[in-house]
Formats: structure tokens, sequence, C-alpha cells
């Protein structure tokens, strides 16, 4: 029992950055139909932007600030270079595109920093354990855990009593109906990207914490398994990608745990990713999402 | 208020208009009526500028809004209640009329949400029903709320009977002209030809994406025979 | 051989031919070093063809397929490696491998047959996902594949040695076997975009929903197009071992990803001659930015950007910019034997004569007590209704009745439907679409679907071979003759002007050889003149089959003009039938028609 509580704990943790990527996915798909293959540059921008602060001394606070803003800004120039002249491109169009801004970043990175992993300093107490009864639970896991769970809470309040969480609701479901009410989609979907980037950079600070190096493959890493988890709970649904996100982390710490010999363990993600992918075979909808009709 | 000018639209490979002209005055209840396929939808999503137009102009308030997006239409006072309706079925009742206020100042949207809910009783009693549960008949009447949010001058109307049963066509037809008598001036896209020449001052005939014909007073009286006639083989 | 692939058998040689001719130059008038870069760049283009043969015909995008290399090329590696350095490298392989040492054809074949295995296991999911939800489901699959393979070869130390990869692999001798392997297989992709399953899938890649309503399984075809692929893949990642004399996992990994789809997009991935021309830009492109960013050159105020890895900006950018400018690439579908047709002398057909003659027994389609649901809409409700080869029957009622709905449901376009669809008191309730129409139920669509990038003859001859009937043999070239398409039948479907395509539409639907046509209004959008020849033209067309019609149309004309019986909707309900005149005097209809009280 202690020790599926302590896998569980671990899985959540490790499924918190999963679901706030497949989150930030599904809104974006919600808006434009894209499947944002560069939603992981955020996240490596955001590992620089704060290796390059920690060299001025920030103090980790400020480290996460920095994270955050990049992210923002990082998914908000993607739009602006990459999607706004593509609104009515098809979807293979759409998606080489966003492939191809995440390799350019990629490529910059390697070019004009290094293609090698840069460190930054984290804070000690971090990795400290607490015990909670039988438990040991790591002040790391704890902290990803309740600002996930924060985050969670405040995109749900976004989406469901403001104005523009409603906008962007209602476009998810028929944009040009949205656009009909007098919503403007260059906005929209700026704030959709926006939005996007903000859960990001709140995937990069929990992900810079367990890491702490940045490097320029990082945004393709990070983003196999975000997109993994938005597709496991249906692309565009929010709730199932959060579900999936986290689903997905379970099933890591409990593959890793409980199902592949030590010797193997080294394969888990190849195992978990390859599993997944199996399933499509039998739930080609995704695993949490019901079929929709087309209209002909 | 509204003059279309020699407006042509492509619709994928169609040309789905070619030249149309209409005008619509202040005050007006404007009737359009046409076979299927004769491009009255296309025209209103011309006009309301999710399509784009290849040739002419579209004027309103003598202001050139050929290239204008839906949006910033409707911040001019213009406002479609689009063909099938299309009310957000996964929003709430009242969600879909905020969204119809998006673009107003947050205590002016309250306000007409109020006012929206003594007009429509029935859109109040299902405040915090999924509008995909709604009937045909209040899903219709939730469009038209949902239009009438941003206090439009100018409404647009593409098929308000569409699927609804006799009895519901005579509440969107008095709708309709309850809205007439308080100001609002109206174009109207009808396939049901004889309702909707009922009610109008005057009506324009589109076929095959030309105007072919256009009718006031008594004349539409005659037309709604002729259309009779025109339907019935 | 058929006339068919005799232009592209000449296409494909020639362009073989220009392949290595470039690539032959570059390397006599080059280094030794160039002559590793040709090398590779042949190798390349085979992989290229692979990749094409899949995407091009697909429609589908796919990061993976590098990794099916992958597979190849370990077990080429595994096989060759002398046994004295597997003691050292990989002392404990399983299944006896560290004993093992075969001859280098021997293993090509095993690599071959194992990646297929793989190819087959990874296939049936990607086909699975593209076939409900679009592409992006299938390009996430492969993108995992590629991350899967790459993570097993990187941490199975025991049989991959792990990042530092396996060496001492014999090497080839000489550019022979890649030159010749690369001919096979352009021959051999270039075939296959001719063939059946070619032109099925290409007929799904442009309109999934109509070339299932043509009678195309989805599955086979896209099935056929990645095995070609996987088996092309090995071929080339075979090559590329023994070239290069060892394996590591970062060979088929990301980068390779990269460099291959940047080939493949900007020549035009629907293209072989394209994609051959990707190939040799991109190779060149990158020599010259290595060149470009190497210790040699240096130019005032770019020293900034003279850098390593200049090359992934280089791709990145490539890719980039043509998704933004010209996302079909350079040549967009062009082929080289479109334009060597015109030398290539081709025997001119007669003038057609019938489209069939069809004086087949009577068939009876029925729908009984149809009902359908949508989000709690009730868009039918206990709808029946039946039609016979060799009548016209109507389908009429006002905007949003369900009449529509109810074709879909009688051509399976609605799954989970109440009642039943009967062919001949046979039920076809719960068939796919593919099904129905090879059985005989063939339709249009309201807003026209075609294969809009293949050409007009394209168009009819996929919905003639989709499926086989024997004994239902239709002459393509006489339905075009009789849609006056003869002239235009190798134009583009998009070209046409409207009329034409709703023409086309019909032949494709009639293609099939129905005993059933199910058509979607056929005249909307038509003016007068084009309309009524439109209904002589359905109705010599059913005559000439001998199908039955059933017809919605709002131009009750053309109904009453054309139907022997009339069955009118109204709310999803069925509120009359019968003759035309019967169903024009019912006071229901009227109301329904007219809002007459």
């Amino acid at each position: 029992m202690i020790a599926v509580l302590q896998q569980l704990v671990d899985g959540l943790g490790r499924g918190s950055a999963y679901a706030l990527l497949a989150l930030g996915l599904g809104l974006i798909f919600g808006v434009m139909h894209l499947v944002n293959f560069a939603h992981g540059e955020p996240v490596t921008v955001a590992a620089y932007s704060v290796y390059a602060a920690a060299m001025f001394g920030a103090p980790w606070w400020a480290l996460a600030v920095v994270a955050v803003v990049a992210a923002v800004l990082t998914s908000l120039a993607i739009e602006f270079a990459g999607f706004r002249r593509l609104r009515a491109a098809d979807d293979f169009t759409l998606l080489l595109t966003s492939f191809g801004i995440a390799v350019l970043v990629r490529a910059g990175f390697s070019m004009w920093v290094s293609t090698t992993p840069r460190q930054f300093h984290r804070p000690a107490w971090i990795f400290d354990t607490v015990r909670a009864g039988p438990l040991a639970l790591e002040i790391y896991d704890l902290v990803v855990i309740a600002v996930t769970a924060l985050t969670l809470v405040g995109t749900w309040l976004l989406l469901q009593k403001t104005m523009f969480g409603l906008a962007l609701r209602a476009a998810a479901e028929d944009f040009d109906a949205a656009r009909l009410m007098g919503a403007r989609a260059n906005r929209l979907i700026a704030g959709a990207f926006a939005l996007a980037g903000l859960l990001a950079g709140i995937a990069a600070v929990l992900i810079l914490m367990r890491r702490g190096q940045a490097e320029p493959d990082m945004g393709l890493d990070i983003l196999l398994p975000g997109l993994l988890a938005a597709i496991i709970g249906g692309l565009g649904r929010l709730e199932g990608a959060v579900l999936g996100g986290l689903a997905l982390g379970v099933a890591q710490s409990a593959f890793r745990a409980w199902i592949l010999p030590n010797s193997l363990s080294r394969l888990t993600e190849a195992a978990v990713f390859g599993l997944i992918a199996l399933l499509f075979i039998f739930r080609p909808e995704g695993i949490l999402s019901a079929r929709r009709a087309e209209r002909v | 208020m509204l003059r279309v000018a020699g407006v042509t639209a492509r619709y994928g490979n169609i040309t789905a208009l070619r030249g149309v002209d209409l005008h619509v005055s202040e005050g007006e209840l404007v009737c359009l009526i046409g076979p299927n396929g004769a491009g009255k939808t296309t025209l209103m999503s011309a006009v309301t500028g999710l399509l784009p137009v290849t040739a002419g102009r579209v004027l309103f308030e003598g202001e050139d809004v050929t290239r204008d997006s839906p949006d910033a239409l409707l911040r001019k006072g213009l406002a479609l209640v689009p063909e099938r309706r299309r009310i957000f079925a996964d929003l709430t009742v009242e969600e879909n009329l905020l969204m119809g206020g998006v673009t107003v100042a947050p205590a002016e949207r309250r306000r007409r949400l109020k006012e929206m809910e003594e007009l429509f009783p029935v859109l109040a009693e299902k405040r915090t029903l999924h509008a995909g549960y709604l009937s045909g008949g209040q899903a219709q009447q939730l469009a038209i709320a949902r239009a009438l949010m941003s206090e439009p001058r100018l409404v647009l109307m593409d098929e308000p009977s569409l699927g609804l049963a006799p009895a519901l066509v005579e509440v969107v037809f008095q709708l309709i002209q309850d809205l007439k008598k308080r100001g609002t001036t109206l174009l109207i896209v009808e396939q049901n030809a004889k309702k909707a020449l009922a009610v109008a001052d005057r009506a324009y005939m589109l076929r095959t994406g030309e105007i072919v014909d256009e009718a006031s007073g008594q004349d539409l009286d005659r037309w709604a025979d002729l259309f009779e006639a025109y339907v019935g083989g | 051989m058929r006339e068919r692939f005799l232009a592209p058998t000449v296409g494909a040689v020639v362009l073989w031919g220009v392949v290595v001719g470039v690539a032959s130059i570059a390397a006599a008038l080059g280094t030794s070093s160039t002559n590793t870069l040709v090398t590779q760049m042949l190798i390349d283009a085979i992989v290229v063809v692979g990749l094409q043969v899949f995407i091009g015909n697909t429609g589908m995008l796919s990061f993976g397929h590098p990794a099916f290399g992958a597979y190849a090329g370990y077990v080429v590696a595994l096989l060759t490696m002398p046994v004295s350095r597997k003691l050292i490298q990989i002392p404990d392989a399983p299944w006896g491998l560290a004993e093992a040492e075969v001859d280098p054809t021997i293993a090509t074949f095993a690599a071959v047959a194992v990646t297929l295995v793989v190819g087959a296991i990874v296939g049936l999911a990607l086909v699975r996902s593209g076939a409900s939800s679009g592409a992006v489901a299938a390009t996430m699959i492969t993108l995992a594949f590629l991350f899967v393979t790459h993570e097993i070869a990187l941490n199975w130390t025991d049989l991959t040695d792990g990042g530092g990869g396996l060496g001492f692999i014999p090497r080839l001798d000489g550019r022979l076997p890649i030159v010749l392997s690369l001919l096979v297989v352009l021959l051999v992709g270039r075939w296959f975009a001719e063939s059946r399953p070619g032109r099925l899938a290409k007929a799904v890649r442009e309109d999934g929903l109509a070339a299932a309503a043509s009678g195309v399984d989805r599955v086979r075809p896209q099935m056929a197009a990645l095995f070609l692929s996987v088996l092309i893949i090995a071929v080339g990642a075979v090559l590329r071992v023994r070239a290069l004399g060892s394996m590591t996992p970062s060979f088929f990994y990301f980068d390779y990803t990269l460099l291959t789809l940047a080939m493949l997009i900007v020549g035009g991935r629907n293209s072989l001659t394209g994609s051959m021309l990707g190939v040799v830009t991109i190779t060149a492109g990158i020599e010259f930015t290595r060149i470009l960013a190497g210790e040699s050159v240096s130019i005032p105020g770019l020293d900034w950007l003279l850098r390593p890895n200049l090359s992934d900006l280089f791709l990145g950018g490539a890719m980039l910019g043509f998704m933004l400018i010209r996302p079909r690439g350079l040549l967009g579908d062009w082929e080289l034997d479109h334009w060597l047709r015109r030398w290539i002398p081709l025997r001119r057909r007669s003038t057609p004569g019938a489209v069939s003659d069809r004086s087949g027994r009577k068939h009876i389609l029925e729908a009984k007590g149809i009902g359908a649901t949508f989000s709690g809409f009730r868009a039918l409700s206990d709808v029946s209704l039946r039609v016979e080869t060799g009548e016209i029957v109507g389908l009429i009622g006002p905007n949003g009745a369900g009449k529509t709905t109810l074709i879909n449901v009688m051509s399976g376009l609605v799954p989970g439907h109440d009642g039943q669809v009967l062919l001949d008191d046979e039920d076809l309730t719960g068939l796919a679409p593919h099904d129905l129409a090879a059985r005989g139920i063939g339709r249009t669509f309201q807003n026209l679907r075609l294969f809009s990038d293949l050409t007009v003859r394209e168009n009819v001859e996929i919905a003639r071979i989709a499926h086989d009937r024997r004994g239902h043999d239709i002459d393509v070239d006489a339905l075009l003759h009789a849609a006056g398409l003869t002239d235009v039948a190798d134009r583009r479907a998009s070209e046409l002007d409207y009329g034409n395509q709703r023409r086309l539409e019909l032949i494709r639907a009639t293609a099939t050889a129905p005993a059933f046509l199910l058509l979607d209004e056929p005249t909307s959008g038509m003016g007068e003149a084009e309309s009524s020849a439109m209904v002589d033209f359905v109705r010599h067309l059913a005559g000439e089959i001998g199908a039955g019609v059933l017809v919605i149309d709002h131009d009750l004309h053309f109904i009453v003009s054309i139907c022997d019986r009339i069955y009118v909707l109204d709310h999803g309900e069925l509120i009359a039938s019968g003759s035309p005149d019967v169903v024009r005097n019912d006071a229901l209809v009227r109301a329904a028609y007219l809002g007459e009280d």
C-alpha cells in the first residue's frame, strides 16, 4: 500500500508536466486545428533563459519568473512568425510548419550556444525529503503536485469564469460562429498561444527543477509525452489532456517499479510509449475520447 | 443602410454569386428568396466577411466594408443569425448569450442578458442547460437572442424557419415582426417564401447566383402565388 | 507490359540516368571526400523514394520511416560483424548472435524480412489511426516509433553496444549495388503510383469519404504503400550501413528524418521526379553550408552565421520556407514521364461504344424503419422507402428534413442508426461505406467531393477498379464520352468548371457499376439550361446501366420531370409518397413546402 502511494506520488509528479503541455496543445488545437510540434520549444527557450539568468546570479524565484515569461513570449512569437499566414492551410502543411519551427529553434541553440547541455544551479532544498507518516516524499514532488494543482484550478477558472475563456471555448467548437459574435480571430488565437505558452512555462519550471540543465533537444524530447497525453485524452478535449498526462506519468512509474525487470528499467519510456502507440490499433479515436460525427 | 453592389464570390470551384445588387434601407424588412443552391447562404457569408468577395463592393451605412472581417462588422452593428443556427452546443444557454455580447462592456452585457431572458422566457428557464439539449425551436430563439445581445442595427437571418414545426415557424415569424417594430432593420433569407413574403416590405429573388427579380407592396402577394406555382411545378 | 506502365518505366529509367549522371560527374570532378558524399547521396535517394512511396501516395506525414532503417541496419550489422569483434563488443548478445556470422546477401534478406515484420505492426497502428481521426494521430505514432526505436537501440546494450554502435561490418565493393538498387526502387516506386493499390491510395489521400463511397477499402492500399516503403527503406538502410561499415543508434534517428523529409518536401512530396530533385538540391545545399561554415571560409560581418550546425539551420529553414511559400514543393506532382509521354507513341483508342450492356435481373433496395439521432436531435424517425432497378425515385422535402441523412444511412455513413437497409432481402445494415459501394450502391454528394488533384480519367478509373465485380465491366472511355469529358480527360478534376465537375462526379459513381445510384442534389447550383441537360444525362445513364436511381432535389420541376415515384420527407418523417401528381396535390406536402396551413 505504501509502495503504491509512493509510486502514485512519483507518477503524478512526472505526469504533471505532461498534463500542462498536453493542455496547451489541446488549447491550440481547439482554435486552429493545429497539432503544434513546436510546442516543446517554449520549454527549450525557457531553459536557456534560466541558464542565462542563473549566470547573472538570479535567485531561484526570479529564475522561475524568467522561465514563464520566456515561454509565453516564445509561444507568441511562434504564432506570429509561423502561423499567422497559414490560417486556412491543410493539416499536412500546418504539421510540417510547426516541425520546421522546432528544428530551427534547435539548430539555433546548437549553433549559437552549444550542442552540449548547459548546467545551472538549483536550490538544494528541493530534493530534501519530508516524512508524512510512513511515506517519504521529496519536496520536489510536493512542489510539482501543488503547483500543477494550482495551475489547473487557475486555468479552469480562466476558461469557465472569464469572457476570454468563454470565447476560447466557443471558438474551439465553431470558430466562424465565434467570429460572427464579434470575437477577434487573431487575438483569440494569440491568446490561446499565450495561455499555452504560460502552461508550457510552468511545465518548464517543473522540468528544469529536475533536470537542472538546458539542451537544444529538450523541446522535442518533452514534446512526445505531451503529444501522447493529448492524443490519449482525445485531441482538443481539455479534461482528457490533463487526465492523459497524469495517466502517462503514473503508467511510467508503475512500469519502472513493477512491470519491467531491473535490467530493462532504462527502457521504461520506450515500453510505455510503444504500448500507447499500439493501443491505437484498438482505440483509434483516442483512449478517453468519444467519436465525433463528420458532416457531409 | 446596406448596399451590395455587383458582388461576385466563389465557393470552392463554384462561382456562386455573379454581380449581385441589392440594398436594405433603415427600418425595412427585406426578404431574399430563391431555390436551394441559388447562392443565398453564400451571399450572407460574403456580406458578413466569412467568404472573400472577388468583385464588387459591400457598403454598410455608406462605409465600404467589403474587406471587413465578421467581428469588425459586428462592432459596426451588423449581425448574422447563421444557417442551421450554429449555437455552441457545449456551452450553456446563458454562456451562448454572453458570447453574443462579447463585444460590449461587462455591466452592459449583464443588462442585455436580463433583457433577453425577459424577451425569451423559455431561455431564462433553461439558463444552465447545455445548448445542445435545446429543441429546434428553442435553439432558433437562442440563436436570434444571441445575435441581439450586441444590439445590432441590421440583422441578417439565414433560414430562420429551417427544420421547425409549423407552430414554431409562427413563433419565429412573430418574433421577426416584433423585432421590426422595435426598429431593427432585417434582411431575411427564407425558403418558406409564403410566410416570409407576408411579413416583408420588399423582396428579391435570387436564382443561380443572380438577382432575377425584385418586388414590393402589392407585388409581394403576386409573388407568393408565383412562387407557389414555381415550386408546385 | 501494359500500356499504362510504359511511360512511367521510361520516365523512371531516364530519371535514374539523370541522377546517376549528376552523381558521376560530381564524383569525377571532386576529391575523395566528394566520392563519399556522392555514395551517400545515392543511398539517401533510395530512402527518399521509400518515403515518397508512403507519404506521397497516402498523404500521411511520417517522421518515423527512418526508424525502419534502424531495424534493417542492426540486423545486417549483427549478422555480418566478425565473431572476433562481437566477442569484444557484445559477448552477451541473445539468440546466439554472438557466434553467428553470415554472408552479407543472406543478411540483407534477413534484414528486410525483420523490418517488414516491424512494418506490419507499426503499419496496423498507423493505418487504423489514420482511418478515423485524420492524419494527425498517425503522425504522432510515427514520432513515437522513432523515439522508441532509438531508446531501444541506445539502451539494449547487450545487443547494440549502446550509443557507440557496432563496427567492422564488411563494406560494399564500389557503388554498383547502390546504383542498381536505385534503378529498381525508382521503377518500383513509379509503377506503384500507377498500379491499382497506388491509385486507390491516392484516391483516399484526396478524399477518404468519396473514396469509400466509390468502393475503396482504405486499409489495403495504405498498407500496400507502407509495406513497399518499408521494403525500400530497409534496402537503403542495409546499403547505408554496409557503405559506412558501422551502425549506431543515431544513424536512423532525428537528424536523418530531418534530412530525408527536407529532401522530399523541397522537391515535391507527390512526385518521384521532385523527390530526386530534392535529394540533389539538399545534398548540394548542405555541402555548400558545410564549406561556408568550415575553417577555410571567412566572410567579414557574417562570422556569426558561419558556424558549425549551419546545415541544420538550412534544413529547418528550407522546410519552413517551402511550407510557407510553396507547400507542394518545386515540382508539385509533375513527373518526368508526363513530359516524355509526348514522344512515346500510344495507340489511339477507337470511338467508344456503349457504357455497358446490362439487361440483368431485377434488384430491390429497401430502407425499413430508419431512425437516426444526433446529440439529442431526431433527424429521422421510422422512414421506409424502396427503389427497384430501372426506376427513378425522387426524395424531396424542405431544408433540414433529413433527406441527406437518409442517403448517408443508405450508403453506410451513419453508424448506429435504427432500422435496416436491405438489398434483395439481404440485410446490409452496419456495413462500411466501401462494402456497400462494392455491393452496388453508388452515390454522389451535395457538396461535390472529387479527387481534386487527380485527373478526370483517374477519378473515373479509380471507381471502376475499386472492387472486383465480375460481369459488371464499365467502359471508362464510353462514360467520359457520354459526359462530354473526353477532351479534358487528362486535366486535373479541380480545373473543370462546375457543370463538368457535377457530371464527373455522376459518372464516377456510375463507374462502380452500381445497381442503385443515390444522387444528392445533382442540379444544385446549376442554371436552368444546365439543369435540364443534367436531367437528360441522369436518365440516359441510368437507362444504359440499368440502375435504379434515388435522387434528392429541391427543384420540383426536375423531380417531377424525371421521377416515376416520389417520397416526401418533413422533420425526419415520411409525409407522403406516390406518383408525381399525387404528391404534388397532397395537402401535407403543400403545407411543408409552401407554408400553407
